[in-house]
């Protein structure tokens, strides 16, 4: 049941007050940006008080993060990955490399727009951010899902034809599987 | 005529009958082993125990007849007799030699029959030869001895038969009698020496048929490598007359003095299950796994039937007629998967639950009731053994069936995980399930299972009458066998049988209705290629799943105890045996000089020992 | 008709409780790690969030039949354990069905629901899943044999199998039995650890080595299932342990005391712990868990 924008029901009040206080994180930690995470996740900073922790399998997950520049290679990775998690599902871009490249911005390998191929509900910006503007990130998340508009796998869902021809651009002789929740 | 001759005749006669008839008409030798298989069957339920046959052969006076204890066991070898021959008829279609197949399996279990209603030793050794040599035919039925399996066997058999035979004479020279009533009757008036040495000889002999430690050498690969039809014979009921044995001797020729006997024995058959359960753990092909297991099963039958209480003898009886039951369908289960993939080995197979679902429900029925859960049969054994074992002061006894029973949980799962669990392979998308007549054995001895661990009174009634028979009175009040739910022990504890079923099954279908409601629109089923591996995507021809080396932390942790098998303590015995041939040969040389030599040395030695000695 | 009615809805109330008590004692042990580490931690109540959430997940993904009943196993085993703990010592509260079964009933259904567990884990077909069931198992016959000493010890101490014969031994006695039988006591507690399976012992679910082992393919309604699972299965444990060396509780706040009392064992000594390897798990039970067990039984024997 996806949440109504104008109308939210009690239930979906309930569901959502959850959603946003148990986010399960996936770490996929592809660039550099991923050294911030441990900083984030431990006694400084400590993710853990505002619900974020981490899973070992994208079965279990909520929230999938992309740390940085991601390389085709590691692209179909991802999107297996962002696949096989579960309903509702969310998609923070970290560092400036997803959002336009950041200083791989002409490389040849990597890609430039990380919502071209998974929907991004979040962006960080900063190259590397900190681990205060990290938490500002799920606090964002937090905002979005509590009024309903987290609805990324929704659109990937629609837009699937979009998504898939993306993909196919710079995947090239990859067998994309059938998508399969 | 009367019923147990025409009992012996029908099996023996038929069973060469069977031969004749293979050679002839062939397509009739299915239906008519089967057929003579349910005929012996009813003879066999409509024969009472009052029935007795005395006659005299060559002088020496013979007496047949069942009494309620042999009768219990008699009942194993039927049903699972037949169950297995129906078995059989698929499972060996198409295999070549089937006449000598079905006329040892026949004779086989002839001879059981034989063992179980003769009331003399004499018969009873003559039946059990008959018994040792058909399954010894069987063992070798694929032609050639691989691994000397056979010749193991055959070995120990002799063994076995040589020490029982020196005990049926020493008895015979104290007493005068073959018939095992004037036997039990003044066996204790002789010297308490000869009765232990008796009971030591009789109990080598039940032993080795029953694969006790350490003379169980011969069982695991016998077992696993005799056709599967055969095997769930071999290891649920030919095994059992091992016990048979072993309770007679216990419990008629084993004094209450001579309480060290039992312990020993006790202790014996719980290292047997212990170390059994190890070595099952750490196999890989299903076959031997059972194999393994089925020796320590025994084991805990023997502890059972040795700690000599009332709760503690009818746990082992329980438990023997228990594992029959499991014990058979696994192996039929193996033998079933064996013709439909062509291999035991569970490094090989993999996920074959969607393929062969009904093996499957069987299988996993036998595990959990061979594991001892509630609320299947193997738990209401279990729980009486360990109340038997505890209420009688056997704390370090108790200690080793614990050990040896959670271990059994790990190759409980293996087998599970390693046939029917697992990555699902396109290789074995072809595979179909067994057809009906082995299913249909399967399915019945899998409902005994469960019917057992709510309301097992339909097994214990006759086992209470079998206990009568040892000299046990009953404690258990008098109910109809449906009421039989409540079990106690001796210090008044007890366990409720029909509460823990209830219980169990009204929360598993309450909790199984709401996960399987809880949105159903979004559930979706995958393949098991569709796994979480860090986003490598996996093909289909990709094999993932974790089969080689499954226990190898429990193995290395548990290494200091398999270091050196019993194994090779024999093989050691034989090769210093050979050495000690080798030079006993190196005199005989061949050479008539060196003939000349021995006999003037063996002379000069006479000489001087006669003059030193003698005197001459 | 009435009676049945009011059995069921006790049922309930016990498997409320002990759902409750469980989960906030699992963000206890959240808590108590984040305060060793210096972190605020996340609040007291954060595992009824996290279980919530996983129920309120839209999509759930099986590989096969086993898998969706395999965390029915789980639970099915951890209630109907809980049916059989004496949960109060005195009145008609909570006495669910005490008097149906007794220790050795017990140690055998506790071990039923992580067997049912093991094979829905078995046929997602992870390897994962499966090297996480060997070890759990193998762990398994480790930490079960002290335990079973140290019950064996008592039960043949006081002469009674069952739970509430033991409390009875209490009451009459007024000692509690770690202090009759201190060694059956050292063994049980450290099985415990093994039975809790935190650091060090938390080789089954070790997420660095074998991404969480056996729950790796289990998410949404599953995973949420088998959280609650275990929760009421913590309860169960140490109802148990209470019940047997601790003299039971006569009301709720003493249960809640001594059972958040024993539960701090595992946890505080799993915070500055790291963790075994599978081989060191096993014999670690074997060393002296086992000698205590081997001289609680001489003990209560001699
Ligand atoms: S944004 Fe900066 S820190 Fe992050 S991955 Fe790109 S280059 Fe590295």
């Amino acid at each position: 049941m996806y949440n109504d924008k104008n109308a939210q029901t009690i239930v979906d009040y309930i569901q959502n007050f959850t959603r946003k206080n148990s986010l399960f994180m996936l770490a996929y930690g592809t660039g550099c940006g991923a050294i911030e995470l441990p900083a984030t996740l431990t006694s400084r900073y400590d993710a853990e008080r505002l619900g974020v922790r981490g899973a070992a399998t994208p079965r279990q997950a909520d929230l999938l993060l992309i740390t940085g520049y991601l390389s085709t290679k590691t692209l179909k990775r991802v999107i297996r990955v962002y696949e096989q998690m579960q309903d509702p599902k969310y998609v923070i871009g970290f560092g400036s490399c997803t959002i336009n490249g950041g200083m791989y911005w002409d490389s040849y390998n990597t890609i430039k727009l990380l919502d071209k191929y998974i929907p991004v509900d979040v962006y960080i910006n900063g190259c590397m951010p900190r681990p205060e503007s990290v938490i500002s990130g799920f606090q964002e998340l937090k905002r979005l899902i509590a009024a309903g508009k987290a609805d990324g796998a929704k659109k990937y869902k629609e837009n699937l034809e979009w998504y898939r021809e993306n993909q196919k651009k710079v995947l090239k002789n990859w067998p994309l599987v059938e998508y399969n929740w | 005529m009367n019923s147990l001759i025409l009992l012996l005749i029908l099996m023996f006669g038929g069973a060469l009958f069977a031969f004749i008839l293979n050679k002839f008409v062939p397509a009739l030798r299915d239906i008519f082993v089967v057929l003579l298989m349910l005929g012996v069957s009813y003879l066999f339920f409509s024969t009472g125990i009052s029935n007795r046959l005395n006659f005299d052969v060559l002088g020496i006076h013979m007496q047949w007849g069942f009494t309620s204890a042999s009768y219990l066991f008699g009942i194993i070898v039927v049903v699972l007799g037949s169950l297995a021959l129906i078995y059989s008829t698929a499972y060996m279609k198409g295999k070549d030699r089937l006449g000598y197949f079905y006329m040892n399996f026949l004779f086989s279990i002839g001879a059981m029959l034989g063992i179980l209603m003769s009331r003399d030793l004499i018969s009873l050794f003559f039946f059990w030869e008959i018994m040792t040599w058909s399954s010894y035919f069987i063992v070798i039925y694929s032609g050639n001895d691989v691994d000397r399996r056979g010749l193991k066997y055959m070995i120990f058999s002799a063994i076995g038969a040589y020490s029982m035979l020196m005990a049926i004479v020493i008895v015979n020279s104290f007493i005068g009698s073959f018939l095992l009533e004037d036997v039990f009757a003044s066996i204790f008036a002789i010297g308490s020496g000869y009765q232990i040495a008796i009971a030591i000889l009789l109990m080598i002999g039940f032993g080795v048929k029953s694969a006790m430690m350490p003379l169980h050498v011969w069982a695991p690969r016998a077992y696993s490598e005799s056709p599967m039809s055969y095997t769930a014979v071999f290891s649920g009921a030919l095994s059992k007359m091992g016990v048979f044995g072993f309770a007679l001797v216990l419990f008629n020729l084993v004094s209450t003095q001579n309480w060290l006997i039992n312990e020993v024995v006790a202790w014996l058959a719980a290292i047997t299950s212990v170390l059994a359960t190890f070595y099952a753990v750490i196999q890989s092909d299903a076959k031997k796994l059972l194999a393994y297991s089925s020796i320590a099963q025994i084991g805990y039958i023997i502890i059972g039937l040795a700690s000599n209480t009332y709760l503690g003898v009818m746990a082992g009886l329980f438990l023997a007629v228990l594992h029959a039951v499991f014990k058979s369908t696994l192996f039929m289960a193996v033998g079933a998967v064996e013709r439909q993939v062509g291999t035991t080995d569970m490094t090989k197979i993999s996920g074959l639950i969607r393929r062969m679902p009904w093996t499957f429900v069987a299988t996993l029925i036998s595990i959990i009731a061979l594991a001892g859960l509630p609320p299947l049969g193997g738990f209401v054994g279990k729980w009486m053994l360990y109340e038997a074992l505890i209420t009688s002061g056997h704390y370090y006894l108790v200690i080793m069936v614990f050990l040896s029973s959670t271990a059994a949980f790990l190759y409980s799962y293996r087998i599970l995980f390693g046939m029917f669990l697992g990555q699902e392979e396109p290789e074995f998308a072809h595979v179909k399930e067994a057809p009906l007549s082995m299913l249909i054995p399967m399915l019945i001895l899998s409902g005994i299972s469960v019917l057992s661990g709510s309301h097992p009174g339909f097994i214990l009634e006759p086992i209470q009458s079998a206990m009568a028979s040892f000299g046990f009175q009953s404690n258990l009040p008098h109910e109809s066998w449906w009421e039989l739910t409540v079990l106690f022990n001796t210090w008044g504890d007890k366990v409720a049988l029909v509460n823990v079923l209830t219980s169990i099954v009204g929360v598993f279908l309450i909790a199984l209705a709401f996960i399987t409601i809880k949105g159903y629109k979004n559930q979706r089923y995958v393949t098991t290629k569709d796994i979480s591996s860090s986003g490598e995507i996996i093909q289909p021809e990709d094999n993932m799943t974790f089969q080689i080396d499954f226990y190898k932390p429990f193995e290395r942790a548990i290494w200091p105890l398999l270091k050196r098998k019993i194994d090779d303590y024999y093989t050691d015995f034989g090769k210093g045996l050979e050495a000690l041939f080798d030079f006993v040969r190196r005199f005989y040389n061949g050479n008539g000089q060196f003939y000349a030599i021995y006999v003037m040395a063996f002379l000069a030695l006479l000489l001087i020992a006669g003059t030193k000695y003698f005197g001459f | 008709m009435n009676t049945i009615l009011i059995q069921i809805l006790g049922a309930l109330a016990t498997i409320l409780l002990a759902f409750i008590v469980g989960m906030f004692y699992g963000g206890a042990h959240r808590k108590v790690i984040a305060r060793i580490q210096n972190r605020v931690g996340p609040p007291i109540y954060q595992n009824f969030i996290d279980v919530l959430k996983l129920y309120s997940k839209e999509t759930s993904i099986n590989h096969g039949v086993m898998q969706h009943m395999g965390p029915v196993f789980a639970i099915t085993a951890s209630i109907t354990s809980l049916m059989f703990v004496p949960i109060l010592t005195d009145g008609n509260w909570f006495s669910n069905l005490n008097f149906s079964g007794d220790l050795v009933f017990l140690v055998y259904m506790m071990v039923f629901g992580s067997l049912g567990m093991a094979l829905g884990a078995g046929q997602t077909g992870n390897p994962n899943s499966a090297i996480g069931v060997t070890r759990g198992l193998s762990q398994m016959v480790g930490y079960e044999i002290p335990f079973v000493m140290a019950m064996v010890a008592l039960m043949t101490q006081f002469h009674t199998t069952s739970i509430t014969g033991m409390i009875a031994v209490q009451q009459q006695s007024g000692t509690w039995l770690m202090f009759s039988n201190p060694f059956a006591f050292m063994a049980a507690i450290m099985a415990m650890l093994g039975m809790f399976s935190y650091a060090p012992f938390d080789i089954v679910t070790a997420p660095a080595e074998v991404s969480s082992g056996p729950i790796s393919e289990f998410g949404g309604k599953y995973l949420g299932m088998m959280m609650t699972s275990g929760s009421i299965f913590a309860f169960v444990k140490l109802a148990l342990f209470v019940d047997i060396f601790m003299g039971g509780a006569s009301n709720l706040v003493v249960l809640v005391i001594k059972t958040f009392a024993l539960y701090m064992i595992p946890v505080l000594y799993g915070v500055i712990s790291p963790r075994y390897r599978t081989e060191q798990a096993i014999t670690y039970f074997w060393k002296w868990p086992l000698f205590f067990g081997f001289i609680a039984i001489l003990y209560a024997a001699f």
